[in-house]
């Protein structure tokens, strides 16, 4: 019994490294390249997903690659030629996503709040296998290495798309393939973290990081790793008082970003500025 | 690489209506340019200047009519055309917290050129210290590009358009910014590299007494169009003239 509660948390461990370290390096994207709005509603269409999954008793990973895909196309271009400002769309797409979602897992099978509903919407640390971790650790690779070939294509759309653009970069694909990066790395979360919470984690490991660094490549390297200690930690003060592991990795996150606004170098500055 | 009968730039009856709009914000323009030319564009508030840089460079979408550079049609060619071309964006500034140093950016100028998937070498950071070099910003490169003044910003926005090293230069009121001396420096200094990389230039500019002596071809745009072509002596006439029709326009 110990051995197997071990071998769990283990599992949970590397399993919350590795998700530290997706969303953290891909959360900078998220944050540079003005893809907010489509990130925040694209983890709600992967949630709504998910949990179409649950009720329909299919593979919620399945389920909810395609909603979040299908958020993305919907949102995308619309996005991309901001012909709605971004507050409307995601104005628009959080609640129809969530009440998607509630209404899915109101028709799921099982009675009252089951294991797998739960881990749809607050994250399990039980319910993360052994293909979830392969499939993490895929994944790692995979963004790790797209973003080093395709680095100064990358630095140069993060400093300015229409920019970039006026230099001769196609940047459509670039952009294109960060979004798809997201939505996976979004679905991969989801078990661990739950739908709700998600989009936290993508957003607050690299603001937090973009408040210290100022320097791209530091940041991209950094980032990945803040991602891994916060979520290592979240998962220790989970198991430490028995709560929602999604729930605590989202403070301590949270903590960590309020922490690096009152010491940022940058906001100190600014004070500076503001009484000068 | 050069286009018809020796053209750099051809623009051709050209139309360019911004998406949602009825009114085209440039009408039937016909402009072109010889391999190493000159030429300054002036105009009113509104009269489509950069609108018509932006159709060259092909970020706007032509509506009607016809625009090549190098002898490739921008519409289908856009990104390969725009890879020849060094472009000056009318008041770009950049955030105070923005996490890329003057070289960072500079260094930007070669990345679209270099291709995809190819590292950059010394030879690239060479050339991106030599443009931060020739508008005397060289030992701003490790800063912040956020933290520089509005006028150090330009210059680095120049530099990395001129590290392209590119066929043809479109600079959008690239002097607004600067002071008197500066003004005097960079119009030199492109005015210098035109004739020494024989780059085609369209500099747009408010201040027709900057305008240097080289030039000898000054185009004068008002309400989307082209009103005049010509030398600068009979040009700042018609300039003159456009401007005396918006004032008393303006006067209900
Ligand atoms: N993004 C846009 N969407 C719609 N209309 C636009 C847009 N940008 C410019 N316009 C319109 O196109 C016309 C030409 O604008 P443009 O910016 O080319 O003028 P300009 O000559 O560069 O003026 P300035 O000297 O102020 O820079 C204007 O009437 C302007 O209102
Ligand atoms: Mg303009």
């Amino acid at each position: 019994m110990i051995w197997l509660e071990l071998a769990i948390i283990r599992r949970a461990m590397i399993g919350c490294a590795l998700t530290g370290f997706l969303t953290g390096l891909i959360g900078v994207f998220v944050v540079r390249m003005r893809l907010t709005s489509i990130g925040y509603s694209m983890s709600h269409g992967a949630f709504a997903g998910a949990a179409l999954g649950v009720a329909v008793s299919a593979n919620p990973l399945s389920t909810s690659i395609l909603f979040s895909a299908v958020t993305a196309l919907l949102i995308g271009p619309v996005a991309d030629k901001a012909r709605l400002s971004q507050d409307t769309i995601t104005s628009i797409a959080f609640p129809l996503n969530m009440a998607l979602a509630f209404i899915f897992l109101a028709l799921s099978p099982q009675i009252g709040l089951s294991s797998e509903v739960a881990s749809v919407l607050w994250g399990s640390v039980i319910s993360i296998s052994n293909s979830d971790i392969l499939y993490l650790a895929i994944l790692c690779i995979t963004a790790s290495i797209l973003i080093h070939f395709f680095w100064k294509e990358l630095f140069t759309i993060m400093f300015d798309r229409r920019l970039a653009e006026a230099d001769g970069i196609n940047t459509k694909p670039f952009v294109y393939l960060m979004i798809f990066l997201i939505g996976i790395v979004i679905t991969l979360s989801i078990k661990l973290v739950g739908g709700l919470l998600v989009f936290a984690l993508l957003f607050n490991t690299a603001s937090t990081t973009l408040q210290f660094l100022q320097d791209m490549k530091k940041i991209v390297l950094f980032s990945p790793i803040a991602g891994s200690a916060m979520c290592v930690s979240g998962l220790v003060a989970s198991l430490a008082f028995d709560l929602p592991v999604g729930s605590c990795i989202v403070l301590v996150s949270t903590i960590a970003f309020a922490v690096s606004i009152l010491l940022s170098p940058k906001r100190k500055r600014k004070e500076v500025k503001e009484s000068s | 690489m050069d286009g018809r009968d020796g053209k750099i730039i051809r623009v051709e009856n050209v139309s360019t209506t911004y998406e949602g709009e009825k009114r085209p914000a440039i009408r039937g323009v016909n402009l072109a340019l010889e391999n190493g030319e000159l030429v300054y564009l002036v105009g009113p508030n509104a009269a489509g200047k950069t609108t018509l840089l932006e159709t060259i460079n092909g970020l706007q979408p032509v509506s009607k009519g016809e625009v090549s550079v190098l002898g490739l049609d921008v519409r289908g060619h856009g990104s390969v055309v725009r890879k020849e071309i060094g472009y000056v964006p009318q008041d770009f500034m950049v955030e105070a917290l923005e996490p890329y140093t003057a070289l960072d950016v500079a260094m930007m100028g070669r990345y679209a050129k270099m291709g995809v998937l190819r590292r950059p070498e010394k030879e690239d950071f060479k050339k991106a210290m030599e443009a931060l070099g020739l508008l005397g910003v060289e030992e701003l490169a490790c800063k912040p590009v956020g933290k520089l003044s509005g006028g150090q910003q330009q210059k680095v926005m120049i530099s990395r358009a001129l590290a392209k090293e590119p066929k043809v230069l479109l600079l959008d009121e690239p002097f607004s910014n600067l002071d008197p001396s500066s003004r005097q420096e960079v119009s030199a200094l492109v005015c210098r590299l035109n004739e020494e990389r024989k780059m085609a230039t369209i500099v747009v500019t408010h201040d027709i007494r900057q305008i240097p002596e080289r030039c000898r071809r000054i185009v004068v745009m008002n309400g989307g169009r082209i009103v005049a072509d010509e030398s600068p002596e009979k040009a700042l006439a018609a300039l003159e003239s456009c401007q005396n029709i918006g004032a008393e326009e303006a006067v209900p």
